[in-house]
This record gives structure tokens, C-alpha cells and sequence, in this order.
């Protein structure tokens, strides 16, 4: 809706007089498609573009996209500076803040009892007052407030005794009753905090930890969705209106884009662990605004610079692109001696700048007000003990506990933790339990942990299943670590690989085998044995044999051993090694031979006889 | 556009009470929709028709009158997927639904005026006055004894106000007594479903002693919990119904802020009138001072508008300029004004703290406590008018009821309602009705008589909260006191 000047509204009041050009004329909704296609998701706040200044673009697919990037920034003959070396710009500080949206894991909207469902048929989940209907009032429906104060005790929020609903009004198809419900005024929580450590991915100019304030946290209703549809048809999905949200939003505490990022990644993480998301950002369960200001270091004034918000973020990479795409931008307007304008920016995926969607004037006044029908939220302190006592291990205990006695590298463990919204690490856990118990090496003291499992384990529950999915296959992951690779069948798998019963390209071939739904539950034995796939390693006398077979030739590579054995050489000639035994490895059949056999082979030979043989030489 | 309804030929029933010049009433466009009355065979799933029920056309309903169109536009062909709980609650106690009543759009109005099916209006020895508003098509159908009973809602005195008027009993309940689920909102925080009919005793019957006032719905988030209608209950008279006794010993209080310019002399004589006669018949009459009550009505325009402005947002399916009448357009726009972010502190937030103080003001001088405050307040001498006498050391008398007229004037010419009274003229008929809306208290109009006049003004007594129960008996025997005295 257009805004009225204040002026002239005070004109109409006092003089009953208003001009033609009036709201009510100006009202009239103007139906435009959005750019909704990728990410159907439409958060309250995107709805604000709405404003005649906005702009709305037509949708264009995710590949097209990434596609016209490459294309641009090829064009444009510029590198892309690495983002590790572009965290700070001399002389200049940025500041960012960050809201953040994710929807609740809850039976129930957030004022009916009408069913939060994730992908019914469309319109079957909608209670009266979902859509308005006069008469009807919204019921608030307590069972929310589980998740939402756990999202909040993860978060270290205070929780609030008392908290209240606001109305927030703007027009848009997608909120039937005019305005959406959050806590405006008074919000649940307030006064949290997140840790960040530099395992988590900040910038590296924050050090080894860095801890980012929250502000508040408060409860909202989503609104429905919209599809687009050929020729300026959209359709609306009911079923997502008024399913319950949490915003929770940061104080302006972040001063570097790959921390920013991090501070998302980390919320998602934080949300799945203890239960309270439906789906991350992948899906879009969850999405970002971020308000980035800089000023100059030298600045003695105190006082941040005029801050932009750019909204509807949903990846980490566009977060941290967006805000050095941002930041840059406004040291160049400052630097150039203009005036960095208070307005909403926008960031396609992949582009290289934000746009500008519209300025102060533009901006919709929401005109808050308290809900006159619903009464005070009171949650009580022994809700809020039980809940914190019974959210489990914190992400952060987990992540060390896969470091230290996992024996992950803190990149796995933090990728493990992360993928699936959470479901890849139990996953992990399945396969690595019945693995052990195949071996027979589950101890009854679980904390000892075979780290050559475990970590043979996490490599194929990471990267072996992650090329699976890369052509944009769907791992069907379950909640409950379960997905395509029924968990006891990878164990399997991992179980005769381990023992070296196969080799490891026979066991990538089984994996997809077993994705592909070739391979039946729990017959992946049966498979090996169908096919004959079992490992028949070639005998030490085989393996000598070609060996030398291979070396004949070499003196050159032979002499980088000599010189190491007679200490004129710094370190082990590993890479000379390595090039034997790939030449060995491609000189004999490759389903009989094992890289570490041969490896073992070529060095013994190199010192027993080949080194003993070129002294003879000379 | 809706069509006008046909004017009927009016069927007087059995008139029990034959009211002075009743022949004269005809009704002019009070109804929206009918069924008229089949008074033989109910269906056999239906209890046995005991009343005929009219309902405001901003309260859903069903069967047999299904659209509900808030005399709205917009809403010219709405039928309602659900019937509000009041309607499905009335007709268990056997109501005949006959009619849905003409109203101002959406309830913003004082006359009954401002409505797609066009004016409201009672005739008076053959002229057309004002049935007064918001309920105005209900109070008329009361009046013309084709309904025994009618649903109105009263957010600042949209059920006392036309009751006054047309010389009916309208009854506003507590804030939170009886359900609003399907009741379409005008102000949520003020809004209260009011009924309307000849005598008290036939409101008392259902409110009181059938038990309408028990009744939780937890479809409403505004209907108060089973638990706290037991507490607010306690030390309460009259709940089960027990006969009081009568005005014997019962405080009334003459709020001396009520005695304003506007108040008509005609309606002023009869006021102090009808005091001494209380009085007489052994009732205490004192004064007492309600200091917030010049601000009263500043602050609930500005409350009501702007819960008005957000409730109707949701009326966008067409352009809202074509939609709507000029009333809520005008209100729209002065309570979207009011809550936008340069406004909103100098007047909806001033307006909730005026709410605070005249609810305050009730507080201090009922001898009740009101059960929903925590504290109890003190009093702050200073700020009383000079006029209130002291009783004792600790302060001046504290009171059962309020007793004061419903509207400042008798009701209007429809004329000179039409040609332009001033807008704000048109909100000052609200004045006595808007403090006890503010306070969420319960309030009653009963007929009062007017020396030489025909037409009948308002007598209003407003109660401490979740006093209905004993408020209704003290109005039921006023009421008698009164009607002896014509």
C-alpha cells in the first residue's frame, strides 16, 4: 500500500478533506510475479518489496543463474578475489547484523489447530482463521512454545515470563488477514548468545573464538506460500499460513563476511540439534536479512555508519557474498564522497552485487499494535528447566567429542553435524555401531572408539555418499539417520572392505549399486559373492615380481633413494615413491592389487634389493 | 449492492406490554434477512420454541438465515461456514431464529445510518427518529414486539444506546462473560454481544439464571476461563439466580462529571427524577466523581478505530474505496493514523493509559474490588471534584451501581441525523456509554420516562466487573420503579 503522507492525513482529520490521490485509490493491489521459483519460500518480510519501487523479477532457474554468473564475471575480465583474503578492507570497519528466520517443529500452526504439514496437497491444512474468515480468532496453541524456548535456551537467551502478540500490517495475497502476529513489543527471549569457535569457519582475523549477542527472539506466523505459474498466475499454498516462526534477531557485533556466514551455519546447527527446525536453509526451512554498515577505522564518533538491510538470503555462501558485495559498495559510494542511503537491498544467487529494491520512502509503516485478542504468553520457570534439561548435547560438546575421540578432523565433524539438518551424524553413529558389532569390537566401555573405523566410517558417510548425490540425486535422509544406503548394508560394505575383502573401487561400485536399489536390504554379501567380487590379492611373490618388472629402467628415480639412504637427502623421497607405485598399480590387474600392499612391496624392495643393487652398479 | 428488503407487513403478537403509542411504531428497514415464525411444529431435534430471537447481521449464523452481512458491501453475499457460539447457545434454549437486524456497517456507527441496506430508523407518532446504533435494526425490532429477544454487540454502547432510543432494556455483559467466537470484530478489546429485550427479567432469565454466564468457549480467546469465572464469581450475589432485595439498601452513584454541556435538560430532570424515586423506595443516592471521564471518549476513538483499521485490513479482495462506506472509511483512516509510527505515541498509547485510569476511576469508587486487578488502588484525593462529599475519614462513599443516563439527548430526527449532524456530534452520543466499554464492566439500559415527551430515554446502571448477576436484579426492580411512573 502506497504510504500517505502524514501531512496529508493530517489534513484529512483536522479538515476532513482528502486529496484524490488518496490511500484508498492507491490500495489497490497490484498483482506482479515474484522472483519465488527457486526458493518458494516467501518470509513475511520479502512480501515488503511490494512497494511501487520494487522490483520483481521474473524467476529464473538456479542453474540459469550460476550459469550467467560465470558468464559475468568472465565478461567483466575481473578475478574473483579468494574470500579468505577479502574478510577486511584497510581503513574501514563493517559492522553486521543479523535476523534470522526458521520455522518451528510443531503438530500445529501457531493460532489453529490446523496441522503444520510440510508437503500435503496444497490447501488441505487450513483452519477459519488461517484465511480470515470474519468471526473467527486465533486460538494460540501452547504446544509451540516447546520448540521455540529450546531454539531459545540453545541460543542462551533469557527466556521471558511474560510475552505478547503484535500485529504487524501490510497487504500482500499471501497473509489473507491483512497482518501478520509476532512479538514486536515484547518478545519470549531476549539477551542471548552464540560462541563461534574458528572451526566453525570465522574469519580468521577473529581469532580462535569470537561471541555474537542476540537480541531477542520472538514467535511470528509464516504466510502462505506462492508458487508462480505461467503468465502472471500465482498460485497460493494455505496450508504454510500462520505455521509458527521463530526471528531471531543479533545485535550488530559481526565484522567479518565469513563470520557472518558461520554465525548462520552455526544457528542451523544449533536449531536441528535440540530439535526445533523442520528444515535448513537447503530447504527452506530457514533464511537470513542481514544489515551491514561500515564506517572508517580512524571514526572517533562512536557511531556506526548508515546501515543497509538486504533481505531474503538463503544459502551461508550468499550471506558472505552479499555482505562483501555490500560492503564494498558502500566504501565506494563513501569513498567517492557520497551518501550511503538507509534502504532494503536485494542479492540474487550467485551475482556480484546487491540491488537496490527501495529506499526510505518507500518503506511500509506497519503500524504495530498489540493483538486485542490474544492475552499474555506466560511461561513458567519449570517449563523452561525441564526443557533445558532435557535438550541433549550441545552441538559444540558433540562436534569435540567427534574430534577428539572420533578422530574426525574438525572439517568432517563440523560437516557431519551440519548435513541433513543434522540427520548425516546419526547416520554416522548407525553405521559405525553396526559396524563394530560386525567386527565384534563393540566394547561395552563406548568411549573407546576404534578411530581407524570411525574414521573410515565418516569418509564414506561424508564424501563416498555425498558424489552419490551430486548429479542432484536425493539421499532421502530420515530424522532418524536413515536414507537410500540402508545404514546396516554400508556397514557391510565397510565390513569386507576393512577386512580387505574387496577393494575400494569395488566398494564405490557397490555403493551406487545399492542406491541405485540394485543391490537388496541387507544382500550386499550376497552381491560380492553373485559376482565374484571378493578380493584376490596378489601373492608378496607376485607382487615382487612386478615390481621389479616396473623398476627396470628407473635408475634416475632409484637414485632419489640412494641419496636419501646415504643422508645427502632432506626427507623421504615420498613422491617418487608414490609415482612406483602407481606405475606398479597400472602395470598389473587392478582388482587383485591393494595401493598399501603395493606401497609396502615397493619400499621394501627399494631398501632390500634395488638400493643394494645400484651400489653394486657404481 | 445488497437488494432492500421487502417490507413486510408488520404482525403484531400478542402485545403484553401495550407501550404508549405503540400502534404509532412501525418498523422502517430493521431487517436484513427473515424467516418469519412458524410458531407450530419445530423440527424434532429442536427443543421447544420458547422465544423468537432477531440477530445483528454481524453475528454469524447458519440455518435458516445463512449470509451475514454486516450491512457491509463487502460482504453482501457472505455465508458464513459457522454460526457463533451466542446463536447455536440461544437456539439450545430454545430460540427461534426470525430475523437478522440491520446495523451500522461492520458496528461503527451511532444511528444506524451508515449501512448498505440504507437507514435505520423507528417512527414516532408517524415520524421517522433515529433507532440509534450501532444495534439499531435489533432495538427496533424489540420495540415492535416481533422478536422477544435480539442480539446486538456493544463496544462503546451500540446495544444501550439504540436500546435507550427506541425504549427497550440493552444489556452489555462483562468483557469476557459471553462469547464473541462468530461474532465479526469491530474493536476486539471492546467488543461484548449484548442483548436487547423488552423487560430485564427476560435477559436476567438467560444470562443468570439458565447460566449463560458460566459458559467458557475456547474457541474465543477472550472468554474467561473456567477457573477465573469461579473466582470472579466469588462474593458476587445473585448468581444462582436468587432474588435480591430489591434496591433495599443498594448504593447508587451519580457521577458528577456526568453533568455535561450536552446533556439535554429534559433528559437531565428526568435523571434526578428518577434518582429520588430510587431513593424513595429505599435505595442511597450519592455523588461521585469518575475524574478520567472528559478524556473517556478521545481514548476509546482512538482505541476502537485503530483495532478497526487492523480488523478490516483483511477486506482487500476488491478496492476498498468501492467497498466500503464513507463512516469506516473515515475510521479507517483515523485509526490507521493513530497507529502509525508517528502517531502512535501521542495517541494510542496515551488512549491505552486513559483505559487504565477510567478503569481506575470505576475501581476506586465501586465498594466491589475487581477481581481482574491484582493491587488494590489508592485513592488519591486531589484529583476528585470538589463537589463529592466525604463520608468518613478515609474518603467519600463507595457504591454498588452507577446510575446515569445512557445518551445525552432523546433519540434524533432521522433528518437531522441525515443532513449532516456533525461527525462529531454523532460521537458524542457516546459519551456515558464508552467509560464502562473502557473498563470492560457491565452495564444495563432501562426505559427511562421523560416529562411530556413520547419518546423514552436511557437510564443506565453500570456495575463492578462480573457483577452482571446482582446488576440485573437491581435493574429489574428499577425498571419497575421507573415504568410505575407514567
Amino acid at each position: 500500500m502506497a504510504r500517505i503522507p502524514t501531512a496529508e492525513l493530517s489534513r484529512y482529520l483536522f479538515a476532513g478533506q482528502i486529496g484524490h490521490r488518496g490511500c484508498l485509490r492507491a490500495s489497490r493491489i497490484r498483482i506482479a510475479p515474484t522472483s519465488s521459483s527457486l526458493q518458494t519460500r516467501q518470509f513475511a518480510s520479502h512480501v515488503e518489496s511490494q512497494a511501487p519501487t520494487a522490483t520483481t523479477v521474473p524467476p529464473t532457474p538456479l542453474r540459469k543463474q550460476l550459469k550467467e554468473q560465470a558468464k559475468a564475471l568472465k565478461a567483466s575480465g575481473q578475478k574473483k578475489k579468494k574470500k579468505v583474503d577479502n574478510q577486511t578492507v584497510p581503513g574501514w570497519e563493517l559492522t553486521v547484523g543479523i535476523e534470522i528466520h526458521a520455522q518451528l517443529n510443531t503438530a500445529r500452526k501457531l493460532f489453529s489447530p490446523a496441522a503444520n504439514s510440510f508437503n500435503d496437497d496444497p490447501n488441505s491444512h487450513v483452519a477459519l482463521f488461517d484465511v480470515a474468515m470474519p468471526g473467527s480468532q486465533p486460538v494460540f496453541q501452547p504446544e509451540t512454545l516447546i520448540p521455540a524456548v529450546r531454539a531459545a535456551l540453545a541460543l542462551n537467551c533469557e527466556i521471558q515470563r511474560v510475552s505478547r502478540f503484535d500485529r504487524k500490517h501490510y497487504f500482500h495475497w499471501d497473509q489473507p488477514s491483512g497482518y501478520q502476529i509476532t512479538q514486536y513489543y515484547e518478545p519470549f527471549a531476549k539477551d542471548g548468545k552464540l560462541e563461534l569457535l574458528a572451526r566453525d569457519g570465522i574469519a580468521a582475523e577473529d581469532g580462535e573464538s569470537i561471541t555474537v549477542g542476540i537480541k531477542q527472539v520472538q514467535m511470528e506466523q509464516d504466510t502462505a506460500k506462492t508458487t508462480a505459474q505461467p503468465g502472471e498466475v500465482q498460485w497460493l499454498d494455505f496450508n504454510r499460513v500462520g505455521v509458527p516462526l521463530i526471528e531471531i534477531i543479533t545485535l550488530p557485533e559481526i565484522h567479518h563476511p565469513a563470520t557472518a556466514a558461520a554465525f548462520v551455519r552455526k544457528v542451523q546447527v544449533m536449531l536441528n540439534a535440540v530439535d526445533a527446525c523442520v528444515s535448513g536453509m537447503e530447504a527452506g526451512g530457514l533464511r537470513a536479512d542481514v544489515n551491514v554498515s561500515v564506517r572508517r577505522t580512524d571514526d572517533k564518533c562512536g557511531t556506526l555508519g548508515t546501515r543497509t538491510e538486504i533481505k531474503n538470503l538463503s544459502s551461508f555462501k550468499a550471506v558472505e557474498d552479499a555482505i562483501i558485495a555490500e560492503r564494498d559498495r558502500q566504501i565506494a559510494v563513501l569513498e567517492s564522497g557520497g551518501v550511503v542511503e538507509g534502504e532494503t537491498r536485494g542479492w540474487a544467487i550467485g551475482s556480484t552485487e546487491t540491488r537496490r529494491l527501495r529506499g526510505k520512502e518507500g518503506e511500509v509503516d506497519y503500524r504495530y499494535m498489540p493483538d486485542p485478542d490474544l492475552g499474555p504468553v506466560v511461561i513458567d520457570l519449570p517449563l523452561v528447566q525441564y526443557l533445558a534439561s532435557s535438550s541433549g548435547l550441545a552441538p559444540d560438546a558433540e562436534t569435540d567429542q567427534l574430534i577428539e575421540d572420533y578422530g574426525l578432523t574438525a572439517k568432517d565433524a563440523i560437516s557431519l553435524m551440519a548435513l541433513d539438518d543434522g540427520a548425516r551424524v546419526q547416520y554416522f553413529y548407525n553405521v559405525l555401531d553396526a559396524l563394530e558389532q560386525k567386527l565384534g569390537s563393540a566394547s561395552v566401555d563406548t568411549i573407546a572408539v576404534d578411530r581407524g573405523l570411525s574414521t573410515l566410517a565418516a569418509n564414506w558417510c561424508l564424501h563416498e555418499l555425498g558424489k552419490l548425490t551430486e548429479l542432484s540425486n536425493n539421499l532421502g535422509m530420515t530424522h532418524k539417520g536413515e536414507c537410500k544406503v540402508p545404514s546396516a548394508d554400508l556397514a557391510a560394505l565397510l565390513y569386507h572392505l576393512h577386512r580387505k575383502e574387496i577393494t575400494a573401487k569395488v566398494a564405490k561400485e557397490l555403493l551406487w549399486a545399492i542406491f541405485r536399489g540394485e543391490i537388496s536390504q541387507g544382500g550386499v554379501t550376497e552381491a560380492i559373492e553373485a559376482n565374484d567380487l571378493w578380493f584376490h590379492e596378489l601373492s608378496e611373490k607376485e607382487y615382487s615380481d612386478l615390481a621389479d618388472q616396473v623398476v627396470e629402467g628407473e635408475d634416475k628415480v632409484l637414485g632419489e633413494f640412494l641419496r636419501f639412504a646415504e643422508g645427502k637427502g632432506k626427507a623421504y623421497p615420498q613422491g617418487k615413491l608414490m609415482f612406483l607405485v602407481g606405475k606398479v598399480m597400472r602395470a598389473g590387474p587392478e582388482q587383485r592389487m591393494d595401493p598399501a600392499s603395493v606401497e609396502r612391496v615397493v619400499r621394501a624392495r627399494i631398501d632390500e634389493v634395488y638400493i643394494p643393487g645400484l651400489k653394486s652398479k657404481e | 449492492m445488497l437488494a432492500r428488503p421487502r417490507l413486510r407487513a408488520l404482525c403484531l403478537r400478542n402485545a403484553r406490554h401495550t407501550l404508549p403509542a405503540q400502534s404509532q411504531r412501525r418498523q422502517i428497514n430493521h431487517f436484513v434477512s427473515q424467516n418469519p415464525p412458524t410458531a407450530d411444529q419445530p423440527p424434532p431435534s429442536q427443543p421447544q420454541t420458547t422465544f423468537t430471537l432477531a440477530v445483528k447481521d454481524n453475528i454469524t449464523t447458519v440455518s435458516p438465515l445463512p449470509t451475514t452481512t454486516c450491512a457491509s458491501p463487502f460482504l453482501a453475499s457472505h455465508a458464513s461456514p459457522f454460526q457463533a457460539t451466542i446463536v447455536t447457545q440461544l437456539q439450545s434454549f430454545g430460540a427461534q431464529l426470525v430475523a437478522k437486524t440491520n446495523l451500522d456497517e461492520f458496528g461503527m456507527g451511532s444511528h444506524s445510518t451508515h449501512s448498505a441496506h440504507g437507514p435505520v430508523a423507528q417512527s414516532l407518532g408517524g415520524s421517522p427518529y433515529s433507532a440509534g446504533g450501532s444495534s439499531g435494526g435489533s432495538a427496533v425490532a424489540v420495540a415492535n414486539e416481533e422478536v422477544d429477544l435480539a442480539l446486538g454487540t456493544d463496544t462503546g454502547g451500540s446495544v444501550r444506546l439504540p436500546a435507550a432510543y427506541c425504549g427497550v432494556v440493552g444489556y452489555k455483559p462483562s468483557y469476557g462473560m459471553l462469547s464473541r467466537h462468530g461474532v465479526v470484530p469491530y474493536a476486539n478489546s471492546l467488543d461484548t454481544v449484548g442483548l436487547l429485550a423488552r423487560t430485564v427479567g427476560r435477559i436476567r432469565e438467560l444470562v443468570v439464571e439458565r447460566g449463560l454466564w458460566k459458559v467458557w468457549d475456547g474457541r474465543d480467546p477472550t472468554s474467561l476461563g473456567e477457573a477465573t469465572r469461579r473466582r470472579c464469581a466469588e462474593g458476587r450475589e445473585g448468581c444462582n439466580g436468587e432474588k435480591g432485595r430489591g434496591l433495599e439498601g443498594v448504593r447508587l452513584g451519580l457521577p458528577v462529571e456526568y453533568n455535561i454541556e450536552e446533556l439535554e435538560g429534559r433528559v437531565k430532570d428526568a435523571w434526578v427524577e428518577a434518582a429520588g424515586r430510587l431513593e424513595e423506595r429505599g435505595a442511597k443516592v450519592v455523588p461521585v466523581s469518575l475524574p478520567t471521564t472528559r478524556h473517556a471518549l478521545s481514548a476509546y476513538y482512538v482505541i476502537a478505530l485503530a483495532e478497526a483499521s487492523s480488523n478490516l485490513a483483511k477486506y482487500d479482495g476488491v478496492s476498498r474505496g468501492q467497498g466500503f462506506g464513507e463512516e469506516v472509511k473515515r475510521r479507517i483512516l483515523l485509526g490507521s493514523y493513530t497507529l502509525s509510527s508517528e502517531a502512535m505515541d501521542n495517541y494510542f498509547l496515551k488512549a491505552q493509559a486513559v483505559r487504565r485510569l477510567v478503569r481506575r476511576d470505576f475501581d476506586r469508587v465501586f465498594r466491589l474490588e475487581n477481581p481482574l486487578q491484582d493491587e488494590q488502588e489508592v485513592f488519591d484525593l486531589s484529583e476528585m471534584s470538589d463537589d463529592i462529599p466525604m463520608e468518613s475519614k478515609l474518603g467519600p462513599a463507595e457504591v454498588d451501581f452507577l446510575l446515569c443516563p445512557t445518551a445525552p439527548t432523546l433519540a434524533p430526527k432521522l433528518e437531522d441525523v441525515m443532513s449532516g449532524q456533525g461527525v462529531l456530534d454523532a460521537y458524542m452520543n457516546d459519551v456515558f456509554t464508552v467509560p464502562a466499554s473502557l473498563a470492560g464492566l457491565p452495564a444495563v439500559s432501562v426505559p427511562m420516562p421523560v416529562e411530556g415527551e413520547e419518546r423514552m430515554a436511557g437510564l443506565q446502571l453500570i456495575g463492578q466487573y462480573w457483577d452482571d448477576a446482582k446488576l440485573l436484579g437491581v435493574a429489574e426492580a428499577v425498571s419497575e420503579v421507573l415504568r410505575g411512573t407514567k
